[in-house]
């Protein structure tokens, strides 16, 4: 037993001297920043990546299986389906993005707010964060995307509302652990007022944590707007979500890489995020 | 029962009521964005068949002829008595609908929650046990399902299992191989947050001193692990019962559609798609009590069960 316990204790040991030593970051973490960058491109410039259109296709070539032409084969238009999902990036991501920013910033300033009045503020924003706990994440988005229109945006829109919470819990959280600090009280003593203390102290301070959860809710946010897109809650096609090329891909059994070619495109992308936000909280 | 316990749950309680009552309101609010001639024209859809006096009923009932506020304290007065009201697309009694779709979506998300706790001790077990290398790939698991969209696990599932193995057929989605693998589509992302709060605890207890203790005397890692480190390790979980709870409900609209269910997570869909606003309000606020619920006994219980937690610190949370 103590072979066991001798191995662990140098494991550990092994670990954490590879960190303080190592320049560069995990071969993984290196592929992960590459996917996004790819992905970042191709929402950027559908067009350099390849030369098909996403709306007309070919019909005398309909359901093509992957081949050299067409990566990623074709679907009952002819269309083809490597384009379709290029094309799509723009939207699937550019909302997550946006709901990344919605959650970020109503989040924060609530976190900020109660964090730094406290008193009846405090428990006011505290019970309205519960409640938009109380309501299962995804239903809140259907119900919220249901209300106002079954477009994109709006899933994107949904999708940020109900990232609000986390957001503000953690925002909440550093201020409350960042304001009681000896250094921030000193700086109230040098006559700093509570502008200076949140822009000095507690933002630098919370900003690490905040950028972690938000890179880990950027993958959620891709999974939660192409779960609306599968459902049709977003852009009717010709658009070309990634959830909604799934879910069109689906009725064409006999040609599975319509599902599996975007469907591998969403775990890839988001595998990479979550691995970035991993290191990055690792990182700390 | 100290007099303090029984303060900390009455304030709980407490609550845990509010919450439901402001969730009420914010759903209620949400659906009312909708412009008021959305309801009527939900309702004159000649598809549902609604005759002209069932419309003027229907109206009348929810008064959507007066103002939000007065539609709000209506429908919330209604719903502190238990009265769900009527659907918009059939005119059936919400509290009916909810109640023929819930036997389906509790098999499917108990199985659910079987299987993911089956998953999650296994991955914790695995990242704990095996040697070097395979430790690591275990311990990526959890990432990589939760990178795995809900729709696409059941695809896959159903394009194997169906269509190449024959295990079971999609016309028969109530067959309890059909249920176990839209079951197992429902557990995967849940059992992924749960197998790293239990990796994490369980990391933490085995370096504790009394798993050194029971080492020292020749104790094998498997009994450690079955007689000591469960037990500490699983508590940090009670916690997430909740959150747990949530990604059930909510997975379950995308694992029903894609299997073809029957159950609440179609109710959703239908009520979305026919824009049946009572339907809708009923189903998102008793997901909100079932989750307050299960969130209030796991609070009322974790001071139970390890008596380290302290209730001064859980009031001020």
């Amino acid at each position: 037993m103590t072979a066991t316990l001798g191995y662990t204790q140098l494991r550990n040991v092994g670990t954490a001297s590879k960190k303080l030593t190592a320049g560069l970051p995990p071969v993984t973490v290196i592929l992960s920043f590459a996917v996004v960058l790819l992905v970042i491109l191709w929402s950027l410039f559908p067009g350099f990546f390849t030369s098909f259109s996403p709306v007309t296709g070919d019909t005398a070539s309909k359901l093509a299986a992957p081949s050299a032409a067409h990566w990623f084969g074709t679907d009952y238009l002819g269309r083809d389906q490597y384009a379709r999902v290029v094309y799509g990036t723009a939207s699937s991501v550019t909302s997550a993005l946006v709901a990344v920013l919605i959650g970020l910033i109503v989040g924060s300033i609530i976190g900020l707010a109660s964090g730094f009045r406290g008193g009846w503020l405090d428990s006011v924003l505290g019970r309205f964060v519960d409640v938009l706990l109380a309501i299962p994440g995804f239903l809140l988005a259907v119900v919220i995307v249901s209300s106002l229109g079954f477009q994109t945006i709006n899933a994107a829109i949904a999708t940020g509302v109900s990232a609000v919470a986390v957001f503000a819990r953690l925002m909440r959280a550093e201020v409350m652990r960042v304001r009681s600090a000896t250094y921030v009280e000193a700086s109230y003593l040098e006559g700093g007022n509570r502008l200076h203390a949140l822009l000095g102290h507690i933002l630098p301070n919370a900003y690490r944590s905040v950028l972690v959860l938000a890179v880990l809710q950027f993958g959620t946010s891709i999974l939660i707007i192409a779960s609306l897109a599968f459902l049709g809650y977003g852009d009717p096609p010709p658009a070309s979500d990634w959830g909604l090329l799934v879910a069109s891909g689906k009725t064409y059994v006999t040609a599975p890489w319509l599902v599996y070619a975007p469907a591998l495109v969403i775990v890839v992308t988001v595998l990479s995020v979550n691995r970035i936000s991993r290191w990055l909280r690792k990182a700390k | 029962m100290t007099s303090d316990y029984k303060r900390f749950a009455l304030t709980r309680a407490g609550q845990a009521v509010v919450v439901v009552l402001l969730a009420y309101v914010l759903t209620f609010l949400v659906i009312s964005v909708l412009p008021g001639d959305a309801i009527t024209n939900t309702l004159r859809d000649p598809q549902h068949g609604l005759s002209e006096e069932d419309i003027q009923r229907i109206v009348a009932f929810y008064g959507l002829d007066q103002p939000v506020i007065v539609q709000l304290l209506l429908s919330l007065g209604r719903f502190l008595t238990g009265e769900l009201g009527f659907s918009l697309q059939s005119n059936l009694p919400v509290s009916q609908i909810v109640g023929d779709a819930l036997p389906s979506t509790l098999t499917l998300a108990t199985s659910a929650l079987l299987i993911a706790i089956v998953f999650a001790v296994a991955i914790a077990y695995g990242a704990q046990y095996l040697p070097g290398k395979w430790a690591a790939i275990v311990r990526s698991i959890p990432s990589f399902f939760l990178s795995v969209p809900n729709f696409v696990i059941g695809l896959v599932l159903i394009e194997f299992f169906a269509f190449r193995l024959h295990s079971f057929t999609t016309t028969d989605p109530n067959s309890p191989v059909a249920t176990l693998f839209a079951a197992v589509t429902l557990a995967i992302p849940v059992s992924a947050p749960l197998a790293e709060v239990l990796i994490a605890s369980l990391d933490h207890e085995s370096r504790q001193e009394y798993a050194l203790v029971a080492r020292s005397r020749g104790i094998t890692e498997a009994k450690l692990f079955a007689k000591h480190l469960v037990k500490p390790s699983a508590l940090p979980s009670v916690a997430m019962v909740a959150l747990i709870v949530g990604e059930l409900l909510g997975g379950s609209v995308i694992t029903e559609t894609i299997f073809g269910r029957d159950g609440i997570g179609t109710v959703v869909q239908k009520a979305v798609t026919g824009e049946d606003q009572p339907v809708l309000q009923a189903v998102v606020s008793l997901s909100a009590v079932v989750f307050v619920a299960v969130n209030l006994v796991a609070d009322l219980a974790s001071p139970l069960l390890d008596p380290r937690v302290k209730l001064r610190e859980k009031v001020g949370a």
